[in-house]
């Protein structure tokens, strides 16, 4: 049924949470090895959120579109629907390279996606939650970018921003944030423990460190061959330090790329917060 | 692309809102002319709430979403290739002249995306008062409600908001019915297929009347005796006593029965936030009679 020329193991999806890295990792490996990229389709958001938030009564019904008991034909209804979407949006992809699909916010359905396509390479971006959690606060500050985006953009986000927002409740916004990365870096976790296909598994801390290395070892780990060269020139052009000034600092999208930066940003009660509820994920990839 | 077996077009969709006796129709239905029953598969919420209450409505002119407009025709094949081999493997049995209804009530938010995706298949929008729907829901997830057992060991964020705050339980079952009925009414508008639109009030009052116009409408061949049976079969008059009532599924199917069951400040909360659909369907001289 994959009657488009794009090939499932032609698709590198990046999992993980937002304010993790991903544009930057993306940017990068978009522009490598023949690398094309497909922005955040939020394929995985379609597919997971509804799947996650039914109630198990509902899931477990033989005539649920999603029931168990039809697993195969509804995972290939998701397979058909990647590829063919996937195929359209980048054609080039299908004859010449492949295509990076940075989906952090579609996380919740990594588990599904990569079960559909099994091909398909993975890679897991990891940060700390409490930078995360940061990071997600301080662009969401009245004034800062993506307030004034989504207020600009969505009038029902204008809406919720102006009753509820982040700067009169930062407790209640981190919480929702530290939730939101519960899910979807647990979610990537379970997807990538069961992947059998090339993936790979990266700290964003260790990307900030050491890019060009950490580039190295994610390529190697998938499988794709890559140019010296053009790797290290593509992670010189993507380096913070080559972001002109006036696209960084505070309520930018590119903020302050410090790990541990939280410990200046963060009170010690919304740190206890995002620490109680992120527990199991952050004891194992940041442990003490 | 889609199904061998299963044809587009013996597809009977029935859209409207819960607790809007789409059970009882599709009863009715999945026992008549060759009809099969595919019980609330939920695709359309499941393709139907990120476009509509979702990424979906701020989005669509991004390229990259999954539901870009330019790519519009590209996704819509997928859905429908996604009904059709879940409704073949479902239903692998299915006779070539079969029809499958499916009850799709609680998915109608998806209703102009499935109708779009597959143009050759009937549809029904099944239409109640919303007052009667609100009514119906919140007595439903009252202590001891069949949808507050089913949902007691779910934990689920919002149950129980019926009975810690009955007025904020309403305006969030008022704002499903419009995105449910709006969006089911919406794709009726579109479809250029064979659909029937019709009314709870109507089926109660005279139900065999009222399937005869449905059939007739949707182009589908009924033996006048067997539809005559499945009516009786499923008459609120036949279910068993001890199966009806408050808190049951079977509640008390009585049109208008809002004035009882909910106080004038309730009623006019689902008044004003389902006004344009209200009107339509119920104009003004039904509304206001409160008592």
């Amino acid at each position: 049924m994959d009657n488009k020329d794009i090939k499932a193991e032609d698709l590198v999806w990046i999992f993980g949470t937002g304010r993790s890295g991903s544009t930057w990792l993306a940017s990068m490996m978009g522009e490598s090895a023949g690398g094309r990229l497909w922005n955040e389709p939020l394929v995985g958001k379609l597919f997971g959120e509804f799947y996650d938030d039914m109630l198990p009564r509902s899931r477990g019904r033989d005539t649920f579109i999603m029931a168990e008991a039809n697993r195969e034909a509804w995972l290939e209804g998701i397979r058909h629907l990647v590829l063919n979407v996937a195929e359209s949006v980048c054609p080039e992809a299908a004859r010449e390279s492949y295509l990076v699909v940075k989906e952090p916010n579609g996380s919740m359905g990594a588990p599904l996606l990569m079960e559909a396509l099994p091909e398909s390479r993975m890679v897991l971006l990891v940060r700390d939650p409490r930078d995360m959690a940061a990071s997600a606060l301080d662009r969401h500050r009245k004034g800062a970018e993506a307030y004034e985006h989504a207020a600009n953009y969505s009038p029902r986000r204008k809406e919720a921003l102006a009753k509820n927002p982040p700067d009169n409740r930062p407790g209640a916004f981190i919480k929702r944030q530290a939730h939101r990365y519960l899910r979807n870096v647990g979610s990537s976790k379970q997807a990538y423990e069961a992947h059998k296909g090339h993936k790979v598994l990266t700290r964003y801390e260790e990307l900030r460190a050491n890019p060009l290395d950490t580039m190295r070892h994610i390529y190697a780990e998938l499988q794709l061959p890559v140019d010296e060269e053009q790797l290290a020139g593509v992670v010189e052009k993507h380096s913070w330090e080559n972001i002109p000034d006036e696209e960084k600092g505070p309520g930018k999208f590119n903020r302050k790329a410090t790990p541990g930066g939280w410990r200046e940003d963060l009170t010690p009660r919304q740190i206890e917060m995002v620490e109680k509820i992120t527990a199991p994920l952050l004891e194992e990839f940041y442990p003490t | 692309m889609g199904s061998n077996e299963l044809k587009p077009e013996n597809l009977v969709w029935i859209f409207g809102t819960g607790r809007g006796g789409s059970t009882w129709l599709a009863s009715m239905m999945g026992e008549s002319a060759g009809g099969r029953f595919w019980d609330e598969p939920l695709v359309g919420k499941l393709f139907g709430d990120l476009y509509y209450s979702g990424a979906g409505t701020v989005q669509s002119d991004w390229d990259d979403f999954v539901y870009a407009r330019k790519y519009r025709d590209v996704w819509l094949r997928s859905i429908r290739n996604f009904v059709l081999e879940s409704a073949s493997v479902r239903f692998s049995g299915v006779a070539e002249n079969d029809y499958l209804i499916v009850k799709e009530p609680n998915g109608s938010i998806g209703a102009p995306l499935l109708m779009e995706a597959l143009p050759e298949s009937r549809m029904i929008v099944l239409v109640r008062d919303p007052r009667d729907v609100v009514a119906s829901n919140l007595n439903a997830r009252e202590e001891g409600g069949w949808l507050a057992e089913q949902h007691r060991n779910a934990a689920r964020t919002g149950d129980g908001l019926a009975r810690r705050n009955p007025n904020a339980a309403i305006k969030r079952r008022a704002k499903r019915y419009v995105e449910n009925v709006g969006n089911a009414k919406e794709a009726f508008e579109s479809h250029g297929g064979h659909k029937v639109m019709i009314r709870y009030e109507d089926l109660r009052t005279d139900t065999l009347g009222t399937m005869r116009h449905l059939y007739s409408t949707l182009d589908i061949f009924v033996k006048e005796e067997d539809l005559t049976r499945m009516v009786e079969r499923y008459a609120w008059e036949n279910i068993p006593d001890e199966e009806k009532g408050p808190g049951k599924f079977n509640r008390k199917a009585t049109p208008g029965g809002w004035r009882e069951d909910l106080t004038p400040e309730q009623a006019e909360i689902v008044e004003e936030s389902t006004a344009p659909l209200l009107e339509e369907f119920y104009p003004s001289r039904e509304q206001g009679n409160y008592g």
